[in-house]
C-alpha cells in the first residue's frame, strides 16, 4: 500500500485542500542528509540566547525559587544547604537538554518510523507560516490535543521538517525510566513533571520558575496538552489548569507583553495504541512504558496506520482574550514572585482552557471512518455496504452543516472513501459473504467457567469499546444537538415549550459534564445557537414558540438521540448500582472507594450485558463510570468522605433516586431482574424495583 | 465659543516682552528651530542654545532611517485657536479677581507658563458661563531672599530661567531644573508636583516648598508660619501641590534656596546595553551616591543624539571620535546598536565632585560602563531642551510625536520599559501605520525604591486620515500597559484632562471622592472649573 507517487488508492493526495504532505519528499530523498541539513530558524526577538545548564541555573538563581527555599528552611528547620540541594535535585530530574546533535539523531529515527506507520502526515501549511511569523515576535505556546504518544513525535517532527526551533515539551514522569528514550527524548527537548506535587512548595516553585523563565525568554515554543494526559477514549477531556496557570503568569504579571498560544490538532486515521486503550479502559493494567516494550512494538511497525492530519489553528493572544477579563496593574502591591493569580485570571484560566479544546474540536479533520464507527454503534447487527454508503453520505451532510470538517476530497466517491476506511480498520470490522459489515467479536463462550466467560466478555468488549472510541472522534460535533433531540425525542406531549426544553438540556449538561466538554456559564448561549441551527437545518419544528414534538421527529432526532443511549444506560446502571448498595447495612448507605464501586459497577453491568439486559458493552468503561461519579457528586447524588486519609463515596440515597428517575425519563429502561452477583466474596443485590 | 469673551480685552500687558519672543503654534522662541538649509542638511537657527546655529549632517540620514521622513513629503500647515486673557499685577489682584468671579459667577481658569502637556489648560467645550484665563505672567517678582534660613519668596507667575538668573546674581539657586525651566513657572511647578532634573542634590518641588499662598473661592488658604516640618493633621501643603487649578491659584511662594556650587562638571558611561544601565543605575541608587542627576538613555536615543552631533570643522575632533568609536566597539566589543549611554551631571565643590566621579564610576565598571567622555553627557542634556524644537520640525514633515512618563519600583523597570516599547509596536502594527514608529525611553530618575522612566514616541502619519486621534488611541494604550507593569498614572507631567481617566483606578473611589470633597469644600460654586484631575467624569474614554 505505500507507495511513493500519488496512488489513487492512497485516496488522497499530496496536496489536499489546506493540507500538504510532509512525508513524500521524504520518501525519495536522502535520510541522512535530511538530517544533517543546515537549519535556519527563527528566533523570538527579545531572545537572550542561552544554553540548557544556563536555564537551570537561572532558575536556581531566580527570586522565587530563593523565596521557596527560605520558607522550606523556615518550615522545615533544615539546613539551607540540604535545602538548595533539592532544589538542585528537582531541576536536574526536570529539565531538558535540548541539542542540535541529539535532534538530527532523533530527526532521523524518527523520520524512519513516520515512514513506515504513516501513509500520509498532513500539515496546514498557512499555519506554519503564521507560527513562522509569530516565533519572531512572542513567546510561543503550543497546545496539541493528545490522542497517542505520537502526538510530540509528530510535532517535533513537523517543526524540524519546517526549520522552526523545536518545541520543549512538558512531559510526564513516565518517560524518564527509559534508558535510550528518556536520554534521546531529553536531548530533543523534553522536560519532566511529576503527575502530582500538590503542596510541595520546592517543587511548585522549581516548576513554575523553569516553565516561565523560558517563556519570558522565549527560548524555544513550549509545548503542553491542555488535557492533562493522553485521551484514551479519543473525546476531549475537560482541560487542566496547572500547566496553564503556570504558563500565562508571565503576562498576568507583566513580565512579557503578550503570549501567542497556538491550539494544534491531531487526527489520526487510526490510533496506535488502540488496543491498549480499550483494554486500558476496561480495567487491564496498562503495561509501564520501558525500551524493551518499545521494541516489542516493532510488530506495530508492520502495520498501517492511514493518514494523520496535523491543523495548527489560529493564533490566539492572550492580551487578546484576557481584555476586559483581568487587571494586570492587581499585582503592583506585592513583589511577582510572592502574590497568587487574582480570582478574575484564575477564572479566565478555567474559560480560556475550555476555550482551546473547543477550538481543538473545530479543528478536527472527521474521517470516514468514525462515521461507519457511529453508525455501527447504533446498529450492532451490522450494516450491508449498500446501506453504510447511504448513511455515510447523509451522516456527512449533516455533521458538515454543524460546523465539522471531513476528510473527504471532492473527487473521491464515497465507496472508494468507505471501502479504504474498511480496510485500514480490518482488525474491528469485517465484511461478511452477504456484504454485512460487522463488528469482530469471539464467539460467547457457553460452557466455560466463570473466568474464561469474563475474559471473553472483555475480549468482546475490547472491540466494541475500540469502535466507540472512534465514534468519539466525531461525537463532539453532535453532542450539544443530541442533547436537544434526546430531549425532544423523550417528549410524551404534543409540544415541548422552549423552558422546558432548556431545563432537560441543563440537566444533560450537568449529568454529562465529565464525558463532555462544555465552557463554563456558556450553557444558555450553547443550548440557544444549537437551537437555532437544529432549526436551520430542518431537523425540528418550532411553532408558536414551542417545539412541535410530532414533527420534529425525523431521522436526524432520532439517529442524535440514539447517540446518547450508551452514556444514560451507563449512568442509569450506576444509579441503580448504588442505590441498592445502601440496603447493604441497614439502611445507612454504604461508604467504598471510587475505586471499588467503579469494579463493582463494571461487574455488575458484565453480568447485564451476559443476561441480555443491557446492550451497550461500552457501559463496560471504567472512564465513563468515573466520569458518572464525578457528575453524580457534582449533582448532589454521592457524597465524599475522607476517613484515615482515604477518600470514600456514599449515595445520597433521595437526590440520587430524583436523578435517576430524571434519566428514566430520556431512555427506555430495561426493567432490572433481581440480580445476585458473587464478588469478591461479597454478594451485591439489585433489586427489581427501585 | 460663543458664549466666552474676555474682560479686558487686547490688554497691552499680554504683548508685553516676554511672551512676545515666543511661538504662538510650536515649543519654545521664535528665533529658534530645525530647518532644512539649502544643502538640504538640518540646521537649528538662532543663538540660544549649545547647538544653535550649527548643522547636523548625520540627522537627515537618522530622520529618513529611522521614521521614514521624506523630505519631498510635507504636511499643510494646521491652524490653532488663541484664548483671552486676564493678567494680573499681584496677590491682592488675584483676591479680588477671585472674590468678583465667585460673585458673578464666572470660570476662571489660571495660566503660568502654559507648558501643559495633559490638556489642562484647555476649555472644558459644554461650559456654559463666563471663562476667563487668570494670567500670572506679570506676577514675577522675587518678594524677597533671606540668607539666614536659605529661602526665597517669589511671586507664582515667575519663569524658572528668570528665578534662577536672578538668584545667581547674588549666589544661590533652588536648583530646580524641569526640562521645561526656560518656560513654565513657579506657580506651575507648585499646581502641578513638578520635579526637576537635580532633584538628587535639592528635591523635588514638595521638598523645596517652604510656604504656599493659595487664593481660594473660600478665601486664602496658607499657614501662618515658615518652618522646616510640623505635625499639625495632613499637611494642608499637599492639597496644593499638584491640584492642578481645580481649587484655586498659588500666588507667592517660598523655596528653599542653596548657594551655587562651585563646581559643575558632566560626565557619561557607555554600557554594553540597556539592561546593563539600569542595574547600574539602581545599585548607585541604593548606594545613595547619585550625582545631582543621572539619566540613562536607550539605544534608540543614543542613537538619536548621535545623529544631532554637530558638523565639526577640526580633524582633531573627526580623528578622537573616530578613535573613541573604535575604542568602545572594536576593543570593548559594545554592539552599537545595543549600547546604552547615561550622562550625568555633579554638582558640588571640586572635592566633592571628584569623590562622587570616583565612585559613581567604579560601580559602573562592576556593571559593564565605559567612562564615555563629559562631552557626550553634555550633548545628552541639551537633547531634552531641543528635542521639543524638533517635533515642530517633524510636524511639518507629517510626523506626529509626544513624550509621556511614569515612575515604576525598580524590580518592574526594565519590563516595563520593554513592554511598553512593544505594545506602541504591536498598536502602530494594527492600526496600520506604514513607517516604524520612533520608540525610545530614558530613565530619568533615580529613588530608592524605584525610578522615572521617560517615553518618546512618534510616528510617521502619511496614509492616516486622523493622526492626531491615532496618536492619542495608541498613547492611551501605552498607559494601560504601564499601568499593567506596576507603573503610575505620572511621575511629574500630571493628570489634567489626558489621564483622567486612570485616577480612579490609581487613588481608588475613595481617593477621588476624598478630592471631590475638598473640592466641594474650598470651592462650592465650581470656579475653578478647567475640569482636571478629579472632576467631571472619570469614565474611560
Amino acid at each position: 500500500m505505500k507507495s511513493n507517487a500519488d496512488d489513487p488508492k492512497l485516496v488522497s493526495a499530496r496536496h489536499k485542500d489546506v493540507f500538504e504532505d510532509i512525508l513524500e519528499e521524504r520518501r525519495t530523498s536522502s535520510d541522512l542528509r535530511f538530517a544533517a541539513r543546515a537549519r535556519d530558524v527563527p528566533r523570538f526577538r527579545l531572545n537572550k540566547e542561552r544554553p540548557p545548564h544556563k536555564i537551570k541555573e537561572d532558575v536556581l538563581k531566580s527570586d522565587r525559587v530563593q523565596y521557596a527555599i527560605e520558607q522550606v528552611c523556615q518550615d522545615t528547620g533544615l539546613p539551607k544547604a540540604e535545602v538548595i540541594n533539592q532544589a538542585k535535585t528537582i531541576v536536574d530530574e526536570m529539565a531538558h537538554n535540548l541539542r542540535t546533535g541529539a535532534i538530527r539523531v532523533f530527526a532521523f529515527f524518527l523520520m524512519k518510523v513516520l515512514k513506515q506507520l504513516y501513509q500520509r502526515i498532513y500539515v496546514n501549511e498557512e499555519g506554519i507560516e503564521k507560527v513562522r511569523m509569530l516565533i519572531q515576535d512572542y513567546p510561543i505556546l503550543l497546545m496539541p490535543t493528545h490522542r497517542s504518544y505520537m502526538d510530540f513525535l509528530l510535532m517535533s517532527y513537523v517543526f524540524y521538517h519546517y526549520d522552526l526551533p523545536l518545541p520543549v515539551i512538558a512531559a510526564a514522569m513516565d518517560f524518564m525510566g527509559m534508558k535510550f528514550f528518556g536520554w534521546l527524548l531529553r536531548n530533543s527537548g523534553a522536560f519532566y513533571i511529576r503527575r502530582s506535587f500538590g503542596e510541595d512548595t520546592l517543587y511548585w516553585a522549581v516548576f513554575t520558575e523553569y516553565v516561565q523563565t523560558q517563556i519570558c525568554n522565549g527560548d524555544s515554543p513550549i509545548e503542553f496538552y491542555v488535557e492533562g494526559t493522553r485521551s484514551r477514549t479519543s473525546k476531549s477531556y475537560a482541560p487542566k489548569f496547572g500547566m496553564l496557570s503556570a504558563a500565562l503568569e508571565p503576562y498576568f504579571k507583566a513580565h512579557i507583553p503578550d503570549i501567542m498560544v497556538i491550539p494544534v490538532s491531531i487526527s489520526y486515521d487510526r490510533i496506535l495504541e488502540e488496543s491498549l486503550y480499550a483494554y486500558e479502559l476496561l480495567g487491564v493494567p496498562k503495561p509501564k512504558e520501558s525500551t524493551s516494550g518499545l521494541i516489542k512494538a516493532r510488530k506495530v511497525l508492520e502495520e498501517d496506520f492511514g493518514n494523520v492530519h496535523i491543523f495548527f489553528g489560529e493564533p490566539i493572544s492572550i492580551r487578546q482574550f484576557s481584555e476586559g477579563r483581568v487587571d494586570r496593574s492587581k499585582h503592583s502591591l506585592a513583589p511577582r514572585y510572592i502574590v497568587s493569580l487574582t480570582q478574575e485570571e484564575q477564572e479566565m484560566i478555567r474559560v480560556f482552557g475550555h476555550h482551546v479544546v473547543l477550538v481543538h474540536q473545530h479543528n478536527m479533520v472527521i474521517s470516514v471512518w468514525s462515521m461507519v464507527a457511529a453508525i455501527l454503534v447504533q446498529s450492532q447487527q451490522g450494516v450491508t455496504v449498500r446501506q453504510m454508503l447511504r448513511e455515510v453520505e447523509w451522516m456527512k451532510r449533516l455533521a458538515s452543516n454543524l460546523g465539522a470538517y471531513i476528510d473527504w476530497p471532492v473527487n473521491e466517491s464515497a465507496e472508494t472513501m468507505l471501502r479504504a476506511s474498511l480496510a485500514l480498520h480490518h482488525n474491528i470490522i469485517s465484511i461478511n459473504n452477504d456484504d454485512v459489515i460487522q463488528l469482530q467479536v469471539a464467539p460467547p463462550i457457553v460452557r466455560g467457567n466463570a473466568v474464561q466467560q469474563h475474559v471473553a466478555v472483555m475480549q468482546t468488549a475490547a472491540q466494541h469499546v475500540m469502535l466507540s472510541m472512534y465514534r468519539n472522534q466525531i461525537i463532539h460535533v453532535f453532542i450539544r444537538p443530541a442533547m436537544i433531540a434526546l430531549s425532544i425525542n423523550s417528549c410524551r406531549g404534543e409540544e415541548l415549550s422552549l423552558d422546558d426544553l432548556y431545563q432537560k438540556y441543563v440537566f444533560l449538561e450537568n449529568l454529562l459534564c465529565r464525558d463532555f466538554v462544555f465552557v463554563p456559564d456558556n450553557t444558555r448561549k450553547d443550548f440557544e445557537h444549537t437551537l437555532s441551527t437544529l432549526a436551520h437545518i430542518g431537523a425540528l419544528v418550532l411553532e408558536a414558540g414551542a417545539i412541535a414534538v410530532k414533527k420534529s421527529i425525523n431521522k436526524t432526532i432520532s439517529f442524535l438521540s440514539h447517540m446518547l443511549e450508551p452514556f444514560l444506560i451507563g449512568y442509569w446502571v450506576m444509579c441503580q448500582f448504588l442505590l441498592s448498595s445502601r440496603l447493604q447495612v441497614s439502611a445507612k448507605p454504604l461508604a467504598r472507594t471510587q475505586k471499588t464501586l467503579v469494579k463493582e459497577m463494571q461487574a455488575l453491568s458484565a453480568r447485564l450485558l451476559q443476561e441480555g439486559v443491557i446492550h451497550h458493552y461500552e457501559v463496560l468503561s471504567m472512564d465513563m463510570a468515573n466520569n458518572c461519579l464525578h457528575a453524580l457528586y457534582h449533582m448532589g447524588g454521592v457524597s465524599k468522605e475522607k476517613r484515615d486519609g482515604v477518600l470514600y463515596m456514599y449515595p445520597n440515597v433521595a437526590q440520587l433516586s430524583t436523578i435517576t428517575e430524571q434519566i428514566g425519563k430520556y431512555i427506555d429502561v430495561p426493567p432490572l431482574p433481581a440480580v445476585s452477583i458473587d464478588l469478591h466474596t461479597k454478594t451485591i443485590t439489585v433489586n427489581a424495583k427501585l | 465659543m460663543e458664549t466666552r469673551f474676555c474682560l479686558i480685552q487686547n490688554h497691552p500687558l499680554f504683548l508685553k516682552e516676554g511672551k512676545s519672543l515666543l511661538k504662538w503654534n510650536g515649543w519654545g522662541y521664535k528665533d529658534s528651530k530645525f530647518s532644512i538649509n539649502k544643502d538640504q542638511h538640518v540646521e537649528f537657527t538662532g543663538e540660544r542654545y549649545r547647538l544653535s546655529g550649527s548643522t547636523m549632517p548625520l540627522l537627515r540620514e537618522w530622520m529618513k532611517k529611522t521614521v521614514g521622513i521624506s523630505l519631498e513629503h510635507k504636511s499643510p500647515s494646521q491652524s490653532c485657536t488663541q484664548d483671552l486673557n486676564l493678567v494680573l499685577e499681584n496677590h491682592d489682584d488675584v483676591v479680588k479677581a477671585v472674590e468678583l468671579a465667585v460673585k458673578y459667577n464666572v470660570v476662571i481658569i489660571p495660566f503660568g507658563g502654559g507648558t501643559t502637556v495633559t490638556s489642562s489648560l484647555e476649555c472644558p467645550a459644554f461650559e456654559k458661563r463666563m471663562i476667563v484665563s487668570l494670567d500670572t505672567s506679570q506676577m514675577n517678582h522675587i518678594l524677597w531672599v533671606d540668607e539666614k534660613n536659605l529661602t526665597v519668596r517669589a511671586e507664582c507667575g515667575i519663569i524658572g530661567q528668570d528665578l534662577e538668573r536672578r538668584l545667581e546674581e547674588r549666589g544661590y539657586c533652588t536648583g530646580h531644573e524641569p526640562d521645561s525651566m526656560e518656560f513654565s513657572s513657579l506657580g506651575g511647578w507648585v499646581a502641578t508636583r513638578a520635579s526637576g532634573m537635580k532633584k538628587n542634590i535639592y528635591g523635588n518641588i514638595e521638598d523645596l516648598l517652604v510656604h504656599v499662598r493659595f487664593v481660594t473661592p473660600r478665601g486664602v488658604m496658607e499657614k501662618s508660619c515658615q518652618v522646616p516640618r510640623m505635625s499639625s493633621g495632613p499637611d494642608i501643603h499637599h492639597i496644593i501641590l499638584g491640584s492642578e487649578g481645580t481649587m484655586g491659584v498659588v500666588t507667592e511662594v517660598t523655596l528653599k534656596i542653596r548657594p551655587l556650587p562651585p563646581c559643575k562638571k558632566y560626565g557619561s558611561i557607555v554600557f554594553p546595553s540597556f539592561e546593563n544601565g539600569v542595574s547600574c543605575l539602581r545599585e548607585v541608587a541604593a548606594q545613595r551616591c547619585a550625582p545631582a542627576s543621572i539619566r540613562l538613555m536607550d539605544n534608540e536615543q543614543f542613537q538619536f543624539g548621535a545623529a544631532l552631533k554637530p558638523e565639526s570643522k577640526s580633524m582633531l575632533t573627526n580623528f578622537m571620535d573616530g578613535l573613541k568609536k573604535f575604542y568602545i566597539t572594536k576593543l570593548k566589543g559594545f554592539d552599537p546598536n545595543k549600547l546604552a549611554v547615561a550622562t550625568l551631571l555633579f554638582e558640588g565643590t571640586k572635592e566633592e565632585v571628584a569623590a562622587l566621579e570616583k565612585r559613581v564610576y567604579e560601580i559602573a565598571a562592576k556593571f559593564g560602563g565605559l567612562p564615555g567622555g563629559a562631552d557626550n553627557g553634555e550633548r545628552g542634556y541639551m537633547l531634552t531642551f531641543v528635542i521639543a524644537y524638533l517635533r515642530d520640525l517633524g510636524f511639518e514633515y507629517y510626523i506626529v510625536a509626544e513624550s509621556f512618563e511614569t515612575s515604576v519600583p525598580w524590580d518592574r523597570c526594565l519590563d516595563l520599559c520593554q513592554n511598553v516599547k512593544e505594545r506602541l509596536r504591536r498598536e502602530c502594527k494594527e492600526r496600520r501605520i506604514q513607517f516604524p514608529p520612533y520608540i525610545t525611553c530614558r530613565v530619568t530618575q533615580t529613588y530608592d525604591a524605584g525610578a522615572c522612566v521617560y517615553f518618546y514616541f512618534g510616528f510617521n502619519y502619511r496614509g492616516i486620515s486622523d493622526p492626531v486621534h491615532v496618536y492619542e488611541e495608541i498613547e492611551s494604550c501605552a498607559r494601560d500597559e504601564i499601568l499593567a507593569n506596576g507603573g503610575s498614572i505620572s511621575h511629574h507631567h500630571g493628570v489634567g484632562k489626558i489621564r483622567k481617566q486612570w485616577l480612579k483606578k490609581t487613588v481608588g473611589e475613595l481617593g477621588v471622592g476624598t478630592m471631590k470633597a475638598l473640592k466641594a469644600y474650598i470651592d462650592p460654586q465650581n470656579i475653578f472649573a478647567n475640569n482636571n484631575l478629579m472632576m467631571g467624569n472619570h469614565s474611560k474614554l
